[in-house]
């Protein structure tokens, strides 16, 4: 069954378009990292998921209800982190547990959900207002979880965390996944989706430029390695040889260096080739490209990457 | 039921907050005030000949306060009551739960209304053991649909600055409305209705009588008036009394000939108590129906 169905969202403000002709789905009991720098419509999507705003166009189902006329009835399956939220300053941490469970109508116990989110019981038992920013992340991620949702959406879920905050939010996340919860996160940072993720869509200007496994984009990026020569001498013709090589990508000189885009198993005859045609090699190393290449490149401007 | 979470919540919230403790002292300061100060003034003193006066009498002077003193209060406990969650970004952990916007319309009605009458019934019950050391003579009937009335009122006014709050979008824009809404209606509501009428008469030539009506009619409209005509309707003979009141003194004797011995439908007391009641539900719609298709 399809966890969630984006068909063809398109949200406008004004002259502004911050989601544009948007359509994807989240398979049930897959997690999937929504990707994208900050302003690329991460937030509005989410937004529209939980029916906090309306879409100009198109319609959002989840698990096959319409997300604005069942609007309570998405959210009974749901277990939500919002963006920009903050908490009650005057309730405590457990009241704000107690209130999701009533209003979830769980049974869940405030305690164990405390201690599973990484606060103590003495910090449940103080008013939210005192909280610091993670510590309300973990909070709200904690009313999040009651009730066992079918499906958890986490908007940027690490703001405000420590390294091991985050760490035990992705604990947390696989946890639940391993549950056969569906989990849909989004992330302006790929590192922190990279590890929990099935699959990604990287968004750009509202448009999904990116829809893939994460193994399908290691594939993707393993393809390119740069090629990094220190050498003296570089004889004309020399770069254009290079070029022509099956599998090089570019190939520029600034100074005493080389840089050689191309693909991994060609590296070899890149350098004997540099040889032949009488460049000192002096030294030499490979880079890699990583996911978080890939990613910049999907969203950075077009310019600043070939630069 | 989820605007019942809501409401508890609410509730919860406000009841830690100071100033609804500074409300009930203020209520209680409010109400207690004037029979402490006749129980001191009566002190020593020997007692009156003749018949004493009742609690009827305090009723009937507390009124002026209360017809003011309590739609300001439910102004101020109503009105930042949704905007300030929607600025905040409360709003947000509220609608991520199974709750839907009406149930946070109808929850923080109800849970204010529950801040607004709690001070009002400690004011009431510290007054009431108060007026029992004093020479009236308690009428505990008259003094509890006082009371009732009061707490009516209030809600009446928590229900139109949460009406409000749900159809601004900002907490300014809330605020302003909010200051209007109780100058228009404490200041400048009465002036409107004569104005009204004159230029009806002016223009239209109604006859006294109908003059009379349509004045009577657009003053009951207004809540703070139909609140004070209900408290006198049951101090007096009758509800036809109570409308001659809303008069001034000289006209009263011209209205009251006017009108005969009978009242029109539209101004009895089942009729004024509706007016009352449509300013809660109908201001709590609009916001209602604002909020719900406004992007939060």
């Amino acid at each position: 069954m399809t966890a969630i169905e984006i068909d063809g969202v398109t949200k406008r403000y004004g002259d502004v378009v911050a989601v544009r002709d948007l359509s994807f789905e989240v398979e049930e009991g897959e997690v999937f990292g929504f990707l994208g720098p900050n302003g690329a419509g991460k937030s509005t999507t989410i937004n529209i998921l939980l029916d906090f705003v309306r879409p100009t166009e198109g319609e959002v189902r989840v698990f096959g209800h319409d997300v604005h006329d069942e609007s309570v009835t998405v959210r009974e399956h749901l277990g939500v982190l919002p963006e920009g939220f903050s908490v009650y300053d005057r309730l405590t941490g457990r009241q704000h547990l107690e209130f999701a469970i009533e209003s979830k109508d769980a049974d869940d116990d405030p305690a164990e959900i405390l201690e599973r989110v990484g606060l103590s019981a003495a910090d449940g038992d103080r008013k939210a207002g005192g909280y610091s920013k993670g510590m309300a992340q973990r909070l709200v991620l904690g009313m999040a979880l009651v009730g066992d949702p079918d499906l958890l959406v986490l908007d940027e879920p690490s703001t405000g965390l420590d390294p091991q905050g985050a760490r035990q939010m992705r604990d947390i996340v696989r946890e639940e996944a391993d549950k056969g919860t569906t989990v849909f996160f989004s992330s302006h940072i790929l590192g922190q989706v990279e590890s929990v993720c099935d699959r990604v869509g990287i968004l750009r200007d509202g448009q999904l430029v990116a829809e893939d496994s994460i193994e399908g984009l290691r594939e993707t990026t393993s393809a390119d390695t740069v090629l990094h020569v220190t050498v003296g001498e570089v004889p004309d013709g020399a770069l254009a040889e290079v070029r022509g090589i099956e599998g090089v990508t570019e190939a520029t000189h600034t100074g005493s260096r080389l840089e050689i885009s191309c693909e991994n198993d060609v590296k070899t005859s890149v350098l004997s080739t540099l040889e032949e045609a009488g460049v000192e090699v002096e030294d030499f190393e490979t880079e890699e490209a990583s996911l978080e290449d890939l990613f910049m490149a999907y969203t950075t401007d077009k310019q600043e990457v070939e630069a | 039921m989820s605007w019942q979470a809501i409401a508890r919540k609410d509730f919860q919230d406000a009841v830690r907050s100071k100033w609804l403790w500074a409300l009930s002292l203020l209520f209680v300061g409010v109400f207690a005030l004037p029979p402490i100060l006749l129980f001191y003034l009566e002190m020593g003193a020997t007692p009156q000949q003749g018949e004493a006066g009742t609690t009827d009498m305090f009723v009937f002077l507390m009124k002026q306060g209360t017809s003011i003193l309590i739609p300001l209060i439910g102004i101020v406990v109503g009105y930042t009551s949704i905007t300030r969650e929607r600025e905040s970004g409360s709003l947000k952990l509220l609608l991520s739960l199974p709750h839907s916007r009406e149930d946070v319309v109808f929850g923080k009605v109800l849970g204010r209304s529950g801040v607004i009458a709690l001070p009002i019934a400690l004011g009431f019950a510290v007054a009431l053991v108060v007026l029992l050391f004093t020479s009236l003579s308690l009428k505990l009937a008259n003094f509890l649909l006082f009371a009732a009335l009061t707490a009516l009122l209030g809600l009446v006014f928590v229900g139109l600055s949460v009406g409000l709050s749900a159809a601004a979008s900002t907490g300014k824009r809330a605020m302003v409305a909010a200051i209007a809404l109780f100058v228009w209606f404490v200041v400048l509501w009465n002036s409107f209705a004569n104005q009204v009428v004159n230029a009806l008469v002016k223009y239209v030539g109604i006859s006294e009588a109908a003059k009379y009506e349509t004045v009577l009619f657009l003053k009951l409209l207004n809540p703070t008036q139909a609140y004070k005509t209900l408290v006198d309707a049951f101090l007096m003979d009758s509800a036809l009394q109570s409308r001659v009141y809303m008069f001034g003194i000289f006209k009263r004797k011209t209205v009251a000939q006017a009108f005969g011995d009978s009242l029109p439908v539209y101004l009895s007391d089942p009729f004024v108590v509706a007016y009352l009641l449509a300013w809660l539900f109908v201001p709590v719609a609009i916001g209602l129906w604002k909020f719900s298709k406004d992007d939060l």
